[in-house]
């Protein structure tokens, strides 16, 4: 690794001063499972070097009245863990698990694995699925955009050079609202996604009233399956035809690629499984209670 | 360079570091402590893991600075010259390694989970091994050990309540 200067602020302004006063040569620090592997196999390394690891407003799992807010810092393990997540949004951990394995979720973090923001990320879909807003700073003050937004594309967020992302809020009407989240991999221990998907649903009078599908990995970003959604809203609950029809619609919708990991022709087949037992499950997630 | 105090094994140690030293070369270089191995230094091997505060992470992907004023477990804490954890005891009296290169990473992760779970199911024990790559035994006599220090902790526990 070449060396730089170590730099851990205890605030969220600090972090923010010193990393617009040495921009663009500045790296932001999290949970490294993915930062320090790339400083190791790069030959212009930054030359500031700022950890997250003290600052605050970064850390912890709230309800406010806005929803549940989950600090940029959270570890996977933290959101295994928690019991407000275990509350109001399950799926999003049944997502953590499923990332890499214990030492990666006991370092790594969801706004790391957010703003690497590459396209198989396993934190992506269910966020997507919940309507999630993210929340950055930078040194004009603060921002709040819905999370289909903040992904631009392989490794591309919408956060500019001298912008933090601080948090992730799931917001209040998506509290409690069943999804269900699944992933194939060659293996289930630190694999990447061939394949992830994710889907909420709204249940009213025994009818389909709203519902959201998320792909990853099957295109630059996750994406929504707004088609396959329009199929099955309105639909009554135990309407599996519905449920295989969107299936297939969501193949069209995505953009799956050939590459060492799969063909897109199998990753075409994994889209249709995935959004069908996504949906089955947030379904039977639904009328359980 | 960094000045840095990090409580190992129980021992408060010192070190200057450059930052961009990794907390696995600070215990191997700094500290001598070579019982945490470099493997595949991107953390997909586990051959460093090592408790920081109770949670086993990878020793490659931590700076040495950010351990600072934390507590790091490694294979080095768990034995004596005079005894062996149970864990060491059983992967020896089991075979549960042959070139020895991944079992302080195993037995660090195997403690991890142990810590928080004693009684847990081989589903469970191989989920919490997922991050620790072995390339000669493979895992069914690690697995094996493990069950093995389970079952005789539950025995003994069951001893001092029958008591």
């Amino acid at each position: 690794m070449r060396s730089f200067e170590y730099i851990t602020p205890a605030s969220l302004d600090a972090a923010l001063e010193v990393s617009t006063r040495n921009a663009p040569h500045v790296k932001l620090l999290a949970g490294g499972t993915d930062l320090l592997v790339e400083l190791k196999h790069t030959a212009n390394g930054p030359k500031v070097l700022v950890d997250l690891g003290r600052v605050p407003e970064l850390k912890g799992i709230e309800e406010t009245s806005a929803g549940l807010r989950i600090g940029a810092m959270v570890t996977h393990t933290e959101i295994m863990e928690s019991r407000l997540i275990a509350q109001h949004a399950p799926a999003m951990i049944a997502a953590a698990v499923t990332i890499g394995a214990v030492q990666t979720r006991n370092m790594g973090t969801i706004g790391g694995n957010l703003v690497t923001c590459v396209p198989s990320l396993d934190s992506g879909p269910v966020l997507v699925a919940l309507d999630a807003l993210v929340t950055v700073a930078g040194a004009k003050g603060k921002r709040q955009m819905p999370i289909t937004e903040f992904f631009v594309g392989p490794r591309k967020t919408a956060l500019s050079p001298d912008e933090i992302l601080v948090d992730i809020l799931i917001p209040a009407v998506m509290l409690g609202r069943p999804a269900s989240f699944r992933k194939f991999g060659l293996r289930k221990g630190q694999a990447l996604a061939l394949v992830n998907a994710a889907a909420s649903v709204a249940v009213e009078d025994g009818r389909i009233a709203d519902t959201r599908i998320a792909l990853g990995a099957v295109s630059p970003t996750v994406i929504r399956a707004l088609q396959a959604e329009a199929i099955v809203t309105g639909k009554n609950v135990g309407d599996t035809a519905a449920l295989r029809e969107a299936a297939e619609m969501a193949v069209t919708e995505a953009r799956p690629i050939d590459d060492f990991r799969a063909s897109a022709a199998y990753r075409r087949e994994l889209i249709a499984v995935g959004t069908f037992r996504v949906l089955e499950e947030a379904l039977a997630g639904a009328t359980a209670g | 360079m960094h000045h840095i105090e990090v409580t190992i094994n129980g021992v408060l140690r010192r070190a200057e570091v450059p930052p961009e030293t990794t907390l696995l070369s600070a215990l191997r270089d700094s500290w001598g402590l070579t019982g945490s191995k470099l493997g595949c230094d991107v953390g997909d091997c586990g051959a460093c893991t090592v408790l920081v505060d109770g949670l086993s992470v990878n020793a490659c992907l931590l700076l040495a600075v950010q351990a600072d004023g934390r507590e790091v477990v490694t294979i080095e804490g768990l034995s004596g010259f005079e005894y062996l954890h149970p864990l060491q005891a059983a992967f020896e009296r089991l075979s549960s390694y042959q070139c020895g290169f991944c079992a302080p990473g195993m037995i660090i992760s195997a403690k991890a989970l142990l810590d928080e779970n004693p009684a847990p199911t081989e589903l469970e024990i191989r989920e919490a091994l997922a991050g620790n790559l072995c390339r000669c035994t493979g895992y069914t006599k690690v697995v094996d050990a493990i069950t093995e220090v389970c079952r005789d902790h539950a025995n003994a526990v069951g001893v001092e309540e029958s008591a």
